[in-house]
């Protein structure tokens, strides 16, 4: 029988389509009697999303400005 | 009708503009790509008007500051228009010119003192002696998933979770899961083999999770934190 740390040991792997089939049975057999480590699966994917959203950053107007000049000088025109 | 002749196929045709699928099936730029690779300055410019923001966020993720940000910038673009000629067009130019400033990135970092980067910074989940997990996420986890707007303080959180990562880890977890990089390339990068950089990833994910769980139930804790049911 798989523990939750087996299971989410192999998330990465489950959710890339990795995981061989059998160990993949396995932790879907789990995850059906685990309220814990369906939610475990569920926040782990969010977190990614989540991350990607928090972390989304704005250029500058002076960046542009700057990296047009270097660009201009440095290319030759 | 007989065959187009080689050598000239960049007509327009082909993509109707509504329905345009993502670059690296529909590569939008490589009209601009042949140009610029012939010669033609303003096509170049072209190209990283339609690059430079996705660029830049990358380079201030990883770099930190807005200084550096800027000169990964330039010298990502500088080398990209130096590698025009060399460059086969074999991925998309985003993706081409995304790599480029990932490889400026990581050699900035390497040349920086990076503060000693503790594996034991990794938070990870909990188990009982059993292997069994020892609590339930914080209930504000579904809502805030597909929220338009994401809560400044959480925000927060996740920048300093990120920036608290040992440098092996954050590097790994910014270049995948945020930037899109394959594992493929991310190895490569960092003459890391794939199962290696897996591991880092997954090891990264958990202890942001951690970091997200733990800011839910702080916040969950605190009066009038908790919207209720
Ligand atoms: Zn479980």
């Amino acid at each position: 029988m798989k523990t939750c740390k087996d299971s989410i040991d192999v998330l990465l792997q489950y959710l890339d389509g990795e995981l061989p089939a059998e160990d993949a049975a396995a932790l879907e057999s789990h995850l059906g009697c685990c309220t814990p480590c369906v939610e475990f699966l569920r926040t782990y994917r969010a977190t990614t999303h989540l991350c990607k959203r928090a972390l989304a950053q704005k250029m500058p107007e002076s960046v542009t400005a700057s990296l047009d000049a270097f660009l201009k000088e440095r290319l030759g025109k | 009708m007989g065959e187009r002749p080689a050598g000239l196929t960049f007509s327009r045709h082909g993509y109707p503009l509504a329905a345009l699928p993502p670059e690296s099936d529909a590569r939008p730029l490589d009209g601009l790509l042949a140009r610029a690779r012939e010669g033609d300055l303003s096509a170049f410019e072209a190209l990283v008007a339609a690059t430079r923001e996705q660029v830049y966020g990358l380079a201030l993720r990883m770099m930190g500051t807005d200084a550096d940000a800027a000169e990964v910038l330039q010298e990502t673009y500088l080398s990209a228009y130096q590698g025009l000629s060399a460059y086969r067009g074999e991925a998309a130019f985003s993706s081409w010119v995304y790599r480029i400033a990932a490889n400026h990135c990581l050699m900035r970092l390497r040349h920086r003192k990076v503060r000693a980067a503790a594996e034991d910074a990794l938070a990870e989940p909990e188990y009982t002696p059993r292997g069994s997990l020892a609590g339930m996420p914080a209930e504000a986890w579904g809502r805030s998933a597909e929220d338009d707007a994401l809560d400044a303080e959480l925000r927060m959180a996740i920048q300093r979770a990120t920036d608290a990562l040992p440098e092996a880890h954050r590097e790994v977890f910014l270049l995948k899961d945020v930037e899109g990089l394959s594992y493929e390339d991310i190895a490569g990068m960092l003459g890391d083999s794939v199962p290696a950089i897996k591991s880092r990833l997954h090891r990264a994910r958990l202890s942001l999770r951690e970091a997200i769980d733990r800011f839910y139930n702080e916040k969950g804790l605190q009066p009038g934190g908790q919207d209720g049911i």
